[in-house]
């Protein structure tokens, strides 16, 4: 009895929620509520594919879903973003019969990588993909070995994972566990021999603490990675991108699977290997995967195009305190050929409070920006002197940098181009985080491109 | 005057911007005239601390912390005894904790700190978040920051932060912070905490010039970024301290 009214309050709730415009987390609270453990009373589908990690889990879930359903198979997933066991159980129960049972071939999750263990008490994934784990969110993390330690009793023996090979932490999760897929990047021609940015977190072996060796590193501290003391290491992959350009915008997976890269980060590429894993695993053929990948654009928005002034734009979306989200999007600045101007937005750290947390510039590598067809970098929000301050430590001639707080005079500058260096028709590039883009995409100048 | 500075572990302590308080402390010393001279030190690697001005360590991940931990109690002594000497020092972060006479881990393990100060430190499986606003009896005006850490330290008898009117201290919600003595300065506040405080960048700074019979001259020049930057987050932080007390 409580298991079909927690399931028709949940189902009641989501449909006024949606009449009325409120989130997806409130109908799960009160079946919880209602039924502690409903979430163990129903019925799951075959595959229960979950995805979580520091960056990517989105995108991931996204291309995932999108693949499942060019497969045949019918996908339950919270495209809305609610990733903690209230918006899990909103996704089910609104997805389930009076009786309790999930009507889809797959139910696929993004989960919050904090609350991972709260979310999967009552049931468990028959795949988890963990993308990696980064220095994020600070003010809500910790750091990413704390991270570790909060997924780790979310993973129960049955379950598959499907892991980052090229990631020497979230790699640790194999340690002891039988059933692992893993995925990974062989050595491309924009490797590096020891990791780059402004701190090394694989400088250190996560297992025992002895210094770690690189044969080769993607970006970061990622790559492929070696314990000069203990075993661990980068392990053999199941999923390879065996081949990757970049510059050209291909990837060729596993030696046959040709993919032609809508957005050519490094980072889409990873985003790809984990849904490709992930779907293979259920089945699904290369050429289905393949071709719903080639040239994909992600829905969430996290490149947006726009026209401002005489300016091209682009807006890289980079979760503000996340350092390597930001150095990635640098690195696609810096990997751009023609001449182009950089803003940077920090309005807001926290969108419920003023935080005084700004360590996570000092952990971006701002300096990749350094290069000569980078001609301005305006930094603007409230937070403009924290950056002014991190970027006086790097190499760039202070005479390219402009610092304003308003990010509507900022745009004005870019629009009227009152100097010539912004009177141009250079490419513009907006790196900023989900919290403060809509600052500038909403301004009267600025016209969105599909 | 030339300056040398040690820089205990800097990959292995290196969490939240740490390296940034000895960045901006060699930038200011260098503005000032004279040349600063870092020195890295890595687990196992030989150290002469005879002669140092300035002793860094960074925060690190508690295990991170454990081991540095293990290899710094071979510098113990050393340590110590240039502390007596009135060597200015930061210990940032976790590295605090190894200041005391222990640290428990969360599973309840002992470690031997260095015993430079009589506190203890008893880690847990939770975190203490919050930003933080406080005073000092080193000068006058805010001190602020942003702790996140999962230590109560306990039997600090001189804080670097006496009070605070936001977030977490030593032992608890607005209780002192840090510890504060002779020439070495320690605090769990995150980062880059003398970027962020420019009265503390010249007190530390003051500390290090007066172990070589100078101080800090009364012109100095002046950082618009990081003074524009203290003095919107304290005005901000003060905003948020008063309207906590409205609703309280």
């Amino acid at each position: 009895m409580r298991k079909f009214l927690a399931i028709l309050v949940c189902k009641m709730g989501r449909a006024v929620g949606k009449l009325v415009g409120k989130g997806s987390s409130m109908p799960g609270k009160f079946a919880l509520k209602i039924c502690p453990d409903i979430l163990r009373q129903v019925e799951l589908p075959q595959h229960v594919i979950a995805v979580t990690g520091s960056n990517g889990k989105t995108s991931t879930v996204e291309m995932i879903a999108a693949i499942l359903r060019a497969g045949g198979k019918t996908v339950v997933y919270n495209e809305e973003g609610a990733n903690q066991i209230e918006g899990v159980t909103t996704m089910v129960l609104t997805h389930a019969t009076f009786g309790g049972r999930v009507n889809a071939d797959v139910l696929l999750i993004e989960s919050d990588e904090r609350y991972a263990a709260h979310s999967f008490q009552f049931f468990h994934p028959t795949e988890f993909v963990i993308t990696n784990l980064y220095r994020d969110q600070m003010t809500r993390n910790g750091h990413p070995e704390w991270v570790y330690d909060a997924i780790l009793p979310a993973i129960a023996p049955e379950t598959e994972l499907i892991l980052n090979a090229d990631d020497p932490l979230s790699s640790c999760f194999a340690d002891g566990h039988e059933r692992v897929q893993w995925f990974g990047l062989d050595r491309c021609s924009t490797d590096t021999d020891a990791p780059t940015g402004v701190y090394h977190d694989g400088a250190y072996c996560p297992v025992c603490h002895a210094p770690m060796e690189y044969d080769y590193v993607h970006y970061n501290h990622i790559g492929a990675y070696r314990c000069t003391k203990c075993s661990h290491c980068k392990p053999k992959t199941d999923y390879t991108a065996t081949s990757l350009d970049l510059e050209r915008g291909s990837l060729t997976i596993d030696g046959t699977v040709t993919i032609q890269l809508a957005f050519r980060s490094i980072y889409n590429v990873y985003n790809i290997l984990a849904a490709y894993a992930a779907c293979r695993r259920v089945g699904i053929a290369q050429d289905t995967i393949a071709g719903v990948i080639n040239n994909y654009i992600l829905k969430n928005g996290r490149m947006q195009k726009f026209i401002l002034g005489n300016h091209h734009g682009v807006l890289l979306t980079s979760k503000h305190e996340n350092s390597i989200a930001y150095d990635t999007n640098l690195r696609y600045i810096a990997s751009t050929r023609s001449d182009c101007v950089v803003l940077v937005i920090v309005d807001a750290v926290s969108r419920k409070y003023f935080t005084s947390e700004t360590s996570w510039l000092w952990d971006i590598d701002f300096d990749q920006l350094n290069v000569p067809h980078v001609k301005k970098i305006l930094l603007a929000g409230q937070y403009c002197n924290d950056l002014a301050e991190r970027f006086s430590f790097t190499g760039i001639p202070e005479e390219k940098l402009e610092v304003q707080p308003s990010i509507p005079k900022t745009a004005a500058r870019l629009q009227d181009g009152a100097e010539q260096a912004l009177a141009g028709r250079e490419d513009l590039y907006v790196v900023t985080c989900f919290s403060d883009r809509d600052k500038l995409l909403t301004l009267p100048g600025v016209k969105k491109e599909a | 005057m030339e300056f040398r500075f040690i820089h205990f572990y800097p990959d292995l302590m290196s969490l939240y911007g740490s390296y940034a308080n000895l960045s901006v402390l060699k930038r200011y010393l260098e503005e000032l005239g004279n040349t600063v001279v870092v020195e890295s030190v890595l687990p196992g690697q030989e150290i002469d601390l005879a002669g140092a001005d300035f002793l860094f360590m960074g925060a690190g991940t508690e295990r991170a912390q454990k081991a540095a931990l293990a290899d710094f109690m071979r510098c113990s002594d050393a340590v110590k005894a240039a502390a007596e000497r009135g060597t200015a020092m930061l210990f940032a972060g976790t590295a605090m904790e190894l200041l005391g006479k222990t640290i428990t881990d969360a599973g309840g393990t002992i470690y031997d700190g260095m015993g430079l100060a009589d506190f203890v430190a008893v880690q847990g499986p939770h975190r203490m978040v919050g930003d933080v606003y406080g005073v000092t009896d080193l000068y006058s005006g805010a001190v602020v920051g942003f702790m996140n850490k999962c230590a109560h330290i306990t039997g600090v008898k001189t804080p670097l932060l006496t009070s605070l009117a936001m977030g977490f201290g030593n032992e608890a919600e607005g209780g002192p912070e840090g510890f504060h003595w002779n020439h070495v300065f320690a605090s769990e506040l995150t980062g880059p905490l003398l970027v962020k405080n420019p009265r503390l960048l010249d007190t530390v700074a003051d500390a290090i010039l007066r172990q070589r019979n100078a101080s800090l001259p009364e012109e100095r020049p002046a950082n618009r970024w990081a003074d524009g930057s203290y003095a919107i987050t304290a005005e901000q932080l003060r905003l948020r301290c008063e309207a906590q007390k409205t609703t309280k």
